[in-house]
């Protein structure tokens, strides 16, 4: 057990918890406007799926990963719009038509990626992100190897952390935003309109989902393959909620399940005398713990999964 | 407005389930044949839990009997459905297919093994093939993989090739098959090299490849050398781990050399056709009902696990390695290797 306290041990368990925690961290940012504006997104899963299978297909058949993630992103939009379209314009119960909006991504990409790869021997693959060493801060120590020597998507996201609190809390339309997930009738009386901005935030949040996904098919691994997501749209969900709308509560959220992830790798690789599965669980009953306490605090958006109309009281 | 609204959930909905099993359609249509036999062919259904294209267990199954039924034309006609993974799917489509008069039903998994025990009581003239399990009545059988030959050739094979003296192994769902396998892989690598160390861990499912990825990452991290996996779409993970690391690799269920040419340095290929020809011969000589042994299994001996080759990493093997895979590879063969049984 003395490995534990190594620092080489250490370095592989942040560097690792910062990887696992990206593709969560940034569905989670843009949920953060989805679920500020009043919509809950369960269709986070499937757009995920959808931008991991569209940004594995942009690089593989352009040969350029940028245009891979603008495929991903482009494609988790269009993909959140039947989202968008099904809680806005026709008020449907935004439980049923995100889980419908998983299971269409789940089925989809499966399909489509058949479709265009057909049966392989071997999964086709591209060359992913390369990790970054950041001159003179990735020669640091201790922090150098964890904090600077990953692949650009990761520096991406750290900046839009601080890019999402600043649109939220400074800019006039985080503002609207706000306004139309406390008090949308307020918000129409003043001008705003409602419907526009909740498309807009159903959208970003599409467009980051899709980010996240294709971290995972052309930032993290090298391929795309069916379910690969494997929950982490649902996770990303539960930040939000934990994180209490907050997007740096949400960097330390995210930071606290891919730590979490990160660690049980290791603690069963190195054989502590825990039931693999009791390890397996043990982000997942972190995350309903810390869910469960600070659910009593969380101050939901006051019209969250309200659909508005000005016609209806 | 509600009204139009839940109409258009339900209609997602239906399309989603729609596209969710359009994978698995494309039946095959029995080829016609020319020149009237007197004996029609035998049908066979294979039900597969996973896809044809999963990389794996439910592809090598696939490859394996579309292999046979090439072999055999004529003889035996193939038709499969894949992704039936719930049990609750999985008895109407074994009593779908036995009433429609298919001879052989394969039902590829562990999870086949009560709904077939039901079905074939009720159709006692349909005989039944149960990929792992160890349930049989009469008309049925169980075939099953010797990964634990798999796995002693490859803890052989990582114990005399690591440098730093740490291995590790990477395995999804920590069931029969698999668990043997890994412990055998122990038990193996600690006979030739008493000074290693070995890593083990699980997944927990199958598909996720970046928590395999990460997984194997921490144990390079930790002075592993050579990481062997136990198949499946986290193994894509565990390889592209070693090629980010530039470490050693050893594959499981195909040859994995090409997705990265110097790290994988060699694994495990299964190639269940022997298995299925056996089952299949039997029902053509009428010699299933009448066995014994219900149990069919895929060893070293009739080739259905072989050892995949090293391709460019070749000269990096010392002779002597080679000669010892040679030699575990014909104990393995001829049965004169002993290991413990490693059950749970």
């Amino acid at each position: 057990m003395t490995e534990v306290l190594t620092q080489g041990f250490l370095i592989s368990l942040l560097a690792g918890a910062i990887r696992t925690s990206v593709p969560i961290l940034l569905t989670a940012l843009g949920d953060i406007f989805t679920q500020r504006a009043g919509i809950l997104n369960l269709g986070l899963e499937g757009i995920m799926l959808m931008g991991a299978l569209g940004g594995f297909v942009g690089a593989y058949f352009t040969g350029s990963l940028w245009l891979g993630v603008l495929l991903a992103m482009l494609i988790g939009v269009l993909f959140s719009l039947i989202m968008a379209f099904l809680s806005v314009t026709v008020k449907a119960n935004q439980v049923i038509a995100g889980t419908a909006l998983t299971i269409l991504g789940t089925g989809l990409s499966a399909y489509l990626y058949r479709s265009i790869f057909g049966v392989q021997k071997l999964p086709p693959q591209i060359e992913a992100f390369p990790a970054i060493k950041i001159p003179l801060l990735g020669d640091l120590p201790f922090w150098g190897p964890v904090l600077f020597e990953h692949n650009i998507l990761v520096y991406l996201t750290l900046v839009l952390v601080f890019v999402t609190y600043f649109v939220m809390e400074k800019t006039t339309f985080g503002l609207s935003v706000r306004a139309v997930g406390e008090h949308p009738r307020a918000a129409d009386a003043k001008g705003i309109n409602v419907q526009l901005v909740r498309y807009i935030c159903v959208m970003i949040g599409g467009a980051l989902a899709g980010l996240g996904g294709a971290f995972l098919s052309i930032g993290f691994m090298n391929t795309f393959l069916d379910q690969m997501v494997a929950g982490r749209g649902f996770i990303a969900v539960a930040v939000v909620i934990f994180a209490r709308w907050n997007p740096y509560r949400a960097l330390g959220a995210a930071l606290l399940f891919g730590g979490a992830s990160a660690l049980q790798l290791r603690l069963q690789a190195m054989g502590v005398p825990v039931p693999h599965q009791f390890l397996l669980a043990m982000p997942y009953i972190l995350t309903i713990l810390v869910l469960l306490s600070v659910s009593k605090k969380a101050q939901f958006p006051a019209a969250y999964t309200v659909p508005y109309s000005r016609a209806e009281r | 407005m509600k009204v139009k609204g839940y109409l258009l959930l339900v209609a997602v909905l239906l399309m989603s389930l729609l596209l969710t099993g359009c994978g698995g359609g494309d039946k095959q249509e029995p080829a016609k044949q020319e020149g009237n036999q007197e004996k029609k062919p035998l049908k066979v259904a294979l039900i597969l839990p996973g896809k044809i294209d999963d990389v794996s267990f439910n592809q090598a199954m696939y490859e394996g009997v579309k292999e046979l039924e090439k072999e055999y034309a004529g003889k035996i006609e193939v038709t499969y459905t894949e992704q039936v993974y719930e049990v609750a799917n999985i008895e109407p489509a074994l009593r779908d297919f036995a009433s429609q008069g298919y001879d052989l039903i394969i039902g590829h998994g562990f999870q086949f093994m009560e709904p077939i025990i039901k079905v074939a009581g009720e159709f006692p003239n349909t005989k039944f093939a149960l990929g792992t399990g160890f349930k049989t009545l009469p008309n049925t059988c169980v075939y099953d993989v010797k990964l634990e030959e798999g796995g002693y050739l490859m803890g052989t094979l990582a114990g005399l090739t690591t440098k730093t003296n740490k291995l590790g192994v990477v395995g999804g769902a920590d069931v029969a098959e698999i668990y043997r396998g890994h412990e055998a892989y122990k038990h193996a690598a600690k006979l030739v090299n008493p000074n290693v160390q070995i890593q083990e861990l699980y997944t927990g499912d199958w598909r996720d490849a970046a928590k395999a990825k990460e997984g194997a990452i921490s144990m390079y991290d930790a002075g592993v050398d050579v990481v062997w996996h136990s198949g499946d779409g986290i193994g894509v993970g565990v390889v592209d781990a070693g090629k980010e690391k530039n470490k050693t690799v050893l594959g499981n269920v195909s040859d994995q050399n090409v997705l990265a040419p110097n790290n994988v340095l060699s694994g495990i290929a299964y190639n269940w056709t022997p298995v299925v020809k056996q089952i299949v011969d039997d029902v053509l000589n009428d010699n299933f009902t009448n066995r014994n042994d219900k149990f069919y299994w895929l060893t070293v001996a009739n080739g259905g696990i072989t050892v995949a080759p090293f391709h460019g990493l070749d000269n990096t093997v010392p002779a002597e390695v080679k000669a010892k895979m040679e030699e575990v590879k014909k104990g393995l063969a001829e049965g004169k290797i002993e290991m413990p049984k490693f059950e749970k």
